[in-house]
């Protein structure tokens, strides 16, 4: 309740003006990138899993891969070469806690190339069901141990607004647009990084109520010790609900 | 025994009953709609109101029915006016504020919702007018009462009961007496939660 009334004034913000100010910060960001600003551009393709369960229990798994078509320095040398980065593999457990509020916990393993990466994740959502959108705040940490590298631990909060292209709400054959925007604080080494991630995508709700999106995530992080880097990432979702 | 098996079929019976509602539940595809595909007599009956703001027109499918509903603002105040697959007038729908109910009508409508919610939280108040295409018309054009319309109040309400928290939508009398209650079923959330 406390939080619902903390973020009244997101409610408040016109939607249509809120998509205006993020794409304009996105193409800012974009353009804003020095000559000395390294970047990756590659595929991020996922399919995301989820089957309620009894008593307001739901599990959700989910595969994503990583794969690099390009890197290089902006206004400087390109390098095209397909590199298949990693694969994540992630199983989180949610309960409901209240009309729109979910709290999970769960478990992420990373296969990156040699190296194995072990992920634990808390997160708490809550959507907000408005007039003509939907409006999803998702606050989460997780912490990262790999024997290959030092622990790192991340505290994330991302809001997703959804606003349905035919109609007030997203029904069986429409299409719809998607914002999210992250912010990412991340130590290791007792070294601090912000990472902030863009990702506008345009979803289509299938008859079966599974999703599929398409976008550009684009995420920057390093700047606040000037060796910024940027990436884009080809997103692909396909939701499926069990 | 008989007795002993009796008294242990009333226990199982009271325990395993469920402060749940009985309620239906709510399940309404919108989808958008071009002016040129509304009734013509929809469309008239709107089009005399003289409205300065836009007109934004739906079509509603429900389990067993579709409707074209126009929603629009006048005087500061949210307007939904349905009407069936052939532009005759179904109803009309204003947003209101809970505390403008009467107040006898809103303490008979917060009995109701006790008797259901362990604790309840009023979301959305409107008033509904049905009756004949003149008298709603007259309604809208005047916003004076007329005796011959139907009020009824559809309530929009969060609902805590023992076992979880629900959307429900309730439709009372004008006097505050229950007519239906429906569940509303969320549309699914997971693409925005992971």
């Amino acid at each position: 309740m406390l939080l619902e009334y903390y973020l009244n004034p997101v409610i408040i913000l016109n939607i249509n003006k809120l998509h205006h100010v993020l794409f304009i910060v996105y193409i800012l960001f974009i353009n804003c990138a020095s000559s000395q600003s390294t970047y990756k551009f590659g595929m991020l393709p996922s399919i995301n899993l989820n089957s309620k369960l009894e008593n307001d229990w739901s599990l959700n798994t989910k595969v994503e891969s990583r794969q690099l078509l390009q890197t290089g320095v902006f206004k400087g040398n390109t390098e095209k070469e397909f590199d298949y980065l990693l694969t994540d593999l992630s199983m989180i457990a949610a309960k409901k806690v209240g009309l729109n509020s979910r709290v999970t916990g769960g478990y992420l393993i990373r296969f990156e190339k040699e190296k194995l990466f072990h992920r634990f994740i808390q997160q708490y959502t809550m959507v907000q069901r408005l007039e003509a959108f939907r409006l999803a705040h998702r606050f989460s940490s997780d912490q990262t141990f790999s024997s290959e590298e030092n622990p790192s631990f991340r505290l994330r909060y991302r809001i997703t607004s959804e606003v349905a292209l035919n109609g007030a709400s997203v029904d069986p054959g429409e299409f719809y647009f998607k914002f999210n925007n992250e912010y990412l604080n991340a130590w290791q080494d007792s070294v601090y990084d912000l990472e902030i991630r863009l990702v506008p995508l345009l979803g289509y709700n299938l008859i079966n109520n599974n999703k599929i999106e398409m976008g550009l995530d684009y995420r920057i992080n390093s700047f606040l010790n000037n060796n910024t880097e940027h990436s884009f990432w080809m997103n692909l979702n396909w939701f499926i609900e069990l | 025994m008989v007795k002993y098996i009796i008294v242990t079929l009333s226990f199982l019976i009271i325990v395993s009953y469920s402060n749940d509602i009985l309620a239906q539940e709510k399940y309404e595809k919108e989808s958008r709609i071009k002016q040129s595909d509304v009734p013509p007599n929809a469309f008239k009956f709107i089009d005399s109101l003289s409205l300065k703001n836009k007109v934004k027109w739906y079509l509603e499918e429900g389990i067993e029915r579709k409707s074209v509903e126009a929603k629009f603002i006048r005087n500061g105040k949210r307007h939904s006016v349905e009407f069936d697959t052939l532009g005759t007038i179904e109803d009309v729908e204003i947003e209101m504020e809970w505390e403008d109910i009467q107040a006898s009508t809103k303490n008979s409508i917060s009995t109701s919702l006790k008797e259901d919610c362990e604790k309840y939280k009023i979301i959305k108040t409107q008033i509904q007018y049905t009756g004949n295409q003149s008298s709603l018309l007259l309604k809208l054009l005047s916003g004076q009462p007329t005796e011959i319309l139907t009020v009824k109040y559809e309530i929009k309400v969060r609902c805590r009961s023992k076992k979880n928290t629900d959307l429900f939508e309730y439709l009372f009398t004008d006097k505050g007496q229950l007519i239906l209650a429906s569940r509303i079923l969320f549309k699914s959330s997971n693409h925005l939660e992971y």
